[in-house]
């Protein structure tokens, strides 16, 4: 009993630590951020896999740079069939052209629009960062609504680690993108962690 | 009374009038939808012979090119693969190009395949699948014109006829403006389907290398 009781404890305590205890203020290293910065997935095509709490869906997902400087995000299942259309204007407005009655819900358009707006680095036009060290990376934050959307690299600002949104405890998603352009990365994962959700995105070569 | 004469005579002239116009316009716009094609007046005729000639096809093993246009964003994504059909509701689906996935139709289960994950669906506890299984199904085994699913218009030419399909129901609506199948007439076998959706984007499914009759495994088929 006295087994489980502290058990408990540690599983409350564990809940509750915060994923950013560690992190320190620091003084913010513009150079740095310039050239990390996530500018963005561009104009590409992906097969891409989404895992959400059992379910698997897969599709094709098309992000396009459009001359008006926005950004279009549609994805459609392999038979061609549109599901959705987001439209991620330059002001930062935000659009669904399309969604399909089984997908339009509000919960699921905000969470899936966040998505987005991290791969496409929306959260980080605007350059008013804080910088913060944690372990061996270096934060570079922009305050959102409830929450902050970092870019994240090493100690040696060599390159973009991932991209991340978290709360002020708790880490709840981040961005992973590999290939030697950023801007058309050859796969992306996004990864949720308040809830089992992971989006994996393959380029595809035309 | 010949006021009320001129007056009734009027209307009736204004009527054929339009209703000439009307008809003229739907022909006008048969003709501006589909160039080439005229539309085919004895649909009952067509579907009698439409149900016969198809019957005769057993199997059908195809190659593919899908052309996904997403008209806004002038972009197009083709993809490639094989086909398989075996009477009676079986159909196979591989994608070979750019990406791989499979999709298998065999009575009212249905397999899909990806580079991550097999996935097995009764269709029957699935309203939509069941309606995307059935459609698929009809529309190569030649019973899509008894489909209550659509209503259709039928166009042909020396070589071809076009099989206009417009959903009646609120959930394909949201899918589908309309499919046309290009069917052809030598051996009644579908050339290509063209799915066009509200927005105005449009995939295309040409058909290739068509074999009709040919021996196909059951294992084809294998859920």
């Amino acid at each position: 009993m006295k087994f489980l009781h502290c058990s408990i404890a540690l599983l409350l305590f564990a809940a509750c630590a915060s994923d950013y205890k560690a992190r320190k203020p620091v003084a913010n290293d513009k150079a740095c951020a310039e050239k990390i910065k996530p500018t963005g997935i561009k104009t590409a095509w992906y097969t891409t896999h989404i895992d959400v709490i059992g379910k698997h869906i897969s599709g094709l997902l098309l992000v396009k740079q459009m001359p008006d400087s926005s950004k279009r995000v549609v994805f459609t299942n392999e038979a061609g069939v549109t599901f959705l259309d987001f439209e991620f204007r330059a002001d930062g407005s935000f659009q669904v052209k399309q969604v399909i009655k089984q997908l339009d819900k509000k919960a699921v358009v905000q969470l899936l629009r966040k998505d987005f707006e991290l791969m496409l680095g929306i959260p980080f036009r605007k350059g008013v960062y804080e910088a913060w060290q944690m372990n061996d990376e270096r934060y570079f934050g922009v305050p959102q609504k409830k929450e902050t959307a970092y870019f994240i690299t090493g100690a040696d600002c060599a390159s973009l680690r991932r991209i991340e949104l978290g709360s002020k405890r708790k880490k709840k998603v981040t961005v992973e993108m590999w290939g030697n352009n950023l801007t058309t990365p050859d796969s992306v994962k996004v990864k949720h962690y308040t809830f089992n959700m992971v989006i994996g995105l393959k380029k595809i070569e035309r | 009374m010949f006021r009320k004469f001129v007056r009734t005579r009027s209307i009736s002239v204004a009527k054929y009038t339009l209703l000439v116009s009307c008809c003229l316009m739907l022909t006008l716009h048969a003709f501006a939808q589909y160039p080439g094609y005229k539309s085919v007046t004895d649909l009952a005729a067509f579907k009698k012979q439409f149900a016969v000639e198809s019957a005769k096809v057993q199997s059908i093993t195809s190659d593919f090119v899908q052309q996904k246009e997403l008209l806004a964003l002038t972009e197009t994504i083709t993809s490639s693969g094989k086909f398989w059909f075996k009477r009676s509701n079986r159909v196979r689906i591989d994608y070979t190009k750019p990406f791989t996935y499979r999709m298998v139709m065999n009575g009212d289960k249905m397999m899909v395949k990806d580079d991550q994950k097999e996935s097995r669906i009764n269709v029957k506890s699935n309203k939509l699948f069941q309606q995307v299984n059935k459609i698929m199904i009809d529309c190569v085994q030649g019973t899509i014109l008894d489909s209550k699913d659509f209503t259709t218009r039928v166009f042909e030419n020396d070589k071809t006829y076009l099989l206009e399909m417009t959903p009646v129901s609120k959930t394909l609506k949201e899918f589908f403006q309309t499919i046309v199948l290009s069917v052809e007439k030598k051996d009644y076998s579908v050339k290509s389907i063209d799915m066009n959706e509200p927005s105005g984007d449009k995939t295309t499914i040409t058909f290739s290398n068509k074999v009709l009759n040919a021996q196909v495994a059951d294992e084809v088929f294998a859920l």
